[in-house]
């Protein structure tokens, strides 16, 4: 089936990082739709003092190992779902919090679905269930609106294969080549991103979200255009016992344009 | 320069130029940008850049457009598509800039026209995809037609088949089924979620697809509620959301067995895709014919075409085996060694016929009486030898108990004035003994067969070696 995995592989496979102080109550960041765990930069350290603290990427992103992407195996949310377990286990985690962003919110509820034993606390950022309008579902988004991204997204790698051509190779200019990393953090496989886009929005994970029973804050932005405030108390109305905070932010990734309000709410919600 | 050259210079650059507060609201904007939006400074002051553009950019500018700029300051060669003030789309290229902290919290943002590129671009693209895609299927096709060919086995080649399924399809597991001689559908290779389900009683799409001898598409789980409603608790367990499950015929149009590909999503089949799952079908059951071929010759060469036993060549392989098991184990083994009485005479008074039946039925019986792991042959005419691994002289004797009254029984076909009993020789060999060859064995069990005979036939003699 897919690629045999020891804890080696398990590391190096998702790029895990670890930092912090490895005895306290350990913090899992994953990172969403569209980029790496860069996007943790700044609202991970802030927990440092006093938390394990652990970032990755997805397979098929940032300094993920893509000869790892099976299509098959990442073709719905529960490849991904099965990864963080491997990876709270490698690492052999208790009681970890699991702070998912957007489309991993919902690979955070699909893990504790299946198997919560590590896990003692779920923080869903901008979590979306399903992200296509039903009969008696407003999930924001019609199909032909999942089209014009995946337009959008191959307007965007047209050239891809060219302009990281040196990067990989190591022959640019090093500023360039500096922002060019940067740059590819948020960077991936053209195929790969359609793929991972056409999963991210055209998966229907609704039911799954009875099977939570783990304390879970809801982080929801009072503006996001992905993650609409209803799909938020959506979530919250399916999650038992669950916490809905609306933060005083817009857009979809509030770790990054309100770094600060984040790591307020998690620090309550951890107390 | 004067000001005013400085304002002529920027406010008709050959590009759209503005900037907005870090979440997007327009600040200042120069006279380009507006005429190639469509809207006044006063219908955009104050508004977000976000909400001019298409839903697609809006949702690219979201995940990757503001995430590399907040975590590089700068954002290159991003496409995005604004709609202007009159509805229609234009597509266009954005350079940002988010200034350095210390100077005013502004994204600064200079607006190329792309509307040629983008068509030219997106024709490029398509035809390259369109190239891909029919490459790829060759490709899957003809990596299968090599690995198929290569499998020597049934269950090799059904691995195969749903390797290269579930890697044309995309598909989370794939399973192969093959029908067995009661017409039942049995795992023959690939990984099936739901084997230790599968019952007369429960019908799967793998059954469908091959009484019906067409492809069982089924997109979501609400198709499949709707079919196969007794599913849908498995389905959900294995997260399990789609399926499509393709016959395999062989070139009379009849099914062997069928192909099942489970998707973890809700799926669209696009008919390239289902063909393409029939095509290796196809393929695959031409080669089963083959494989299935070379199975049977296997088997004729290395077993006994009347009873289906073990033949000689056969027994002298597994004799082997199981005598150097047994010395590197330091287990016992036995060697059981019988010929029937009374062959003769039912052969020459009742003819061949009915003696060839005989051997037959003495076969089902041994088979019968043996244990599960041991191996029996035909050693020649009317003399058959039993392989007892991990067996002392107690359960040896055991063994050849029940054979004796096994053959006893009276056999059909053969009135009661031919008694039909067996003679038998016992070769144990234990750990603590010295070294034995296969050979060795077999003449002992063969002289203790010998002296069975010798002493009135119908009995058991075993010799410890």
């Amino acid at each position: 089936m897919s690629a045999t995995t020891d804890g080696f592989g398990i590391r190096s496979r998702n790029n895990v990082r670890e930092s912090g102080s490895p005895d306290a109550r350990p913090l899992v960041f994953v990172h969403g739709f569209g980029c790496s765990q860069e996007m943790w930069r700044d609202v991970a350290p802030a927990f440092e003092t006093d938390h394990r603290v652990i970032t990755f990427d997805q397979v098929g992103a940032g300094g993920s190992d893509l000869a790892a992407y099976d299509r098959g195996k990442y073709d719905s949310l529960h490849g991904y779902a099965a990864d963080l377990l491997e990876i709270l286990a490698e690492l052999d985690l208790r009681d970890a919090v699991i702070v998912g962003h957007s489309v991993s919110a919902m690979t955070a509820v699909l893990a504790a679905g299946r198997d919560s034993s590590r896990i003692g606390a779920l923080v869903l950022i901008g979590p979306s269930p399903h992200y296509l309008n039903e009969p008696g579902y407003t999930g924001g988004f019609s199909r032909e609106d999942i089209d014009s991204l995946l337009d959008a997204l191959d307007a965007n790698y047209f050239g891809w294969s060219q302009s990281m051509a040196p990067v990989i190779m190591g022959t640019g200019n090093d500023i360039a080549l500096q922002a060019e990393l940067t740059d590819s953090f948020c960077t991936t496989d053209p195929d790969i991103a359609r793929h991972f886009a056409r999963v991210t929005f055209l998966s229907d994970n609704r039911r799954d979200l009875d099977r939570v029973t783990l304390p879970t804050l809801i982080l929801q932005c009072k503006d996001d255009p992905i993650a609409p405030e209803a799909v938020g108390e959506y979530v919250h109305a399916r999650i038992a016992g669950s916490a809905l905070t609306v933060l005083d932010a817009t857009g979809h990734c509030p770790h990054l344009s309100a770094p600060g309000l984040v790591v307020r709410e998690l620090r309550e919600f951890l107390r | 320069m004067t000001t005013a050259d400085f304002e002529e210079l920027y406010e008709h650059a050959p590009c759209g130029y503005f900037s907005t507060t870090p979440d997007g609201r327009f600040l200042r904007m120069n006279e380009t940008f507006l005429a190639w939006s469509g809207y006044s400074r006063a219908d955009l002051v104050g508004k977000r850049f976000p909400d001019l553009l298409d839903v697609g950019s809006r949702l690219f500018y979201e995940t990757r457009y503001l995430p590399v700029l907040r975590l590089s300051g700068e954002a290159r060669e991003i496409a995005l598509t604004i709609r202007r003030s009159d509805g229609a789309l234009l597509p266009v290229l954005v350079n940002s800039l988010l200034l350095p902290p210390g100077a005013p919290a502004e994204i600064r943002t200079a607006v190329f026209d792309a509307t040629g590129r983008q068509d030219y671009e997106r024709e490029l693209l398509a035809a390259r995809r369109n190239a891909e895609a029919s490459e790829l299927r060759v490709r899957v096709l003809q990596d299968a037609s090599s690995a198929f060919s290569r499998a020597e086995s049934e269950h090799e080649l059904a691995n195969e088949l749903a390797a290269s399924a579930r890697h044309a399809l995309d598909a989370s597991q794939a399973a192969v089924l093959l029908l067995d001689e009661n017409g039942a559908l049995r795992p023959a290779g690939g990984d099936d979620p739901f084997a230790e389900l599968r019952s007369e009683l429960l019908r799967f799409p793998a059954n469908d697809a091959v009484d019906s001898r067409g492809p069982i598409l089924l997109s979501d789980l609400s198709q499949i509620q709707a079919t196969y409603p007794a599913l849908v608790g498995a389905m959900r367990d294995a997260h399990v959301e789609a399926i499509c499950a393709t016959p395999l015929l062989d070139q009379s149009g009849m099914a062997l067995g069928a192909i099942s590909c489970y998707f973890g999503r809700h799926r669209q089949f696009d008919p390239q895709n289902v063909e393409l799952q029939a095509a290796l079908a196809r393929q695959a059951a031409e080669v089963l014919g083959r494989v299935r071929l070379e199975e049977r010759l296997r088997r004729m060469a290395l077993h006994d075409q009347l009873t289906g036993l073990a033949n000689r060549q056969l027994l002298a392989e597994r004799l082997g085996q199981a005598l150097s098991s047994a010395e590197r184990a330091r287990t016992p083994i036995a060697l059981i060694f019988l010929d029937v009485d009374g062959f003769k005479a039912v052969n020459d008074g009742l003819g061949h016929a009915v003696g060839d039946a005989v051997l037959r039925e003495i076969a089902d019986r041994l088979r019968t009486v043996v244990r599960g792991g041991d191996t029996i042959g035909r050693f020649g005419g009317d003399e058959f030898v039993v392989v007892c691994e991990n067996a002392d002289e107690l359960a040896a004797h055991g063994i050849a108990q029940r054979i004796s009254a096994a053959i006893r029984d009276p056999l059909p076909g053969v009135p009661s004035r031919f008694a039909v009993t067996a003679s038998i020789g016992i070769a144990v060999h234990q750990p603590s003994g010295t070294e034995v060859t296969p050979e060795g064995l077999l003449i002992t069990a063969d002289a203790a067969m010998y002296l069975s005979k010798d002493s009135g036939k119908d009995r058991i003699t075993a010799v410890a070696i």
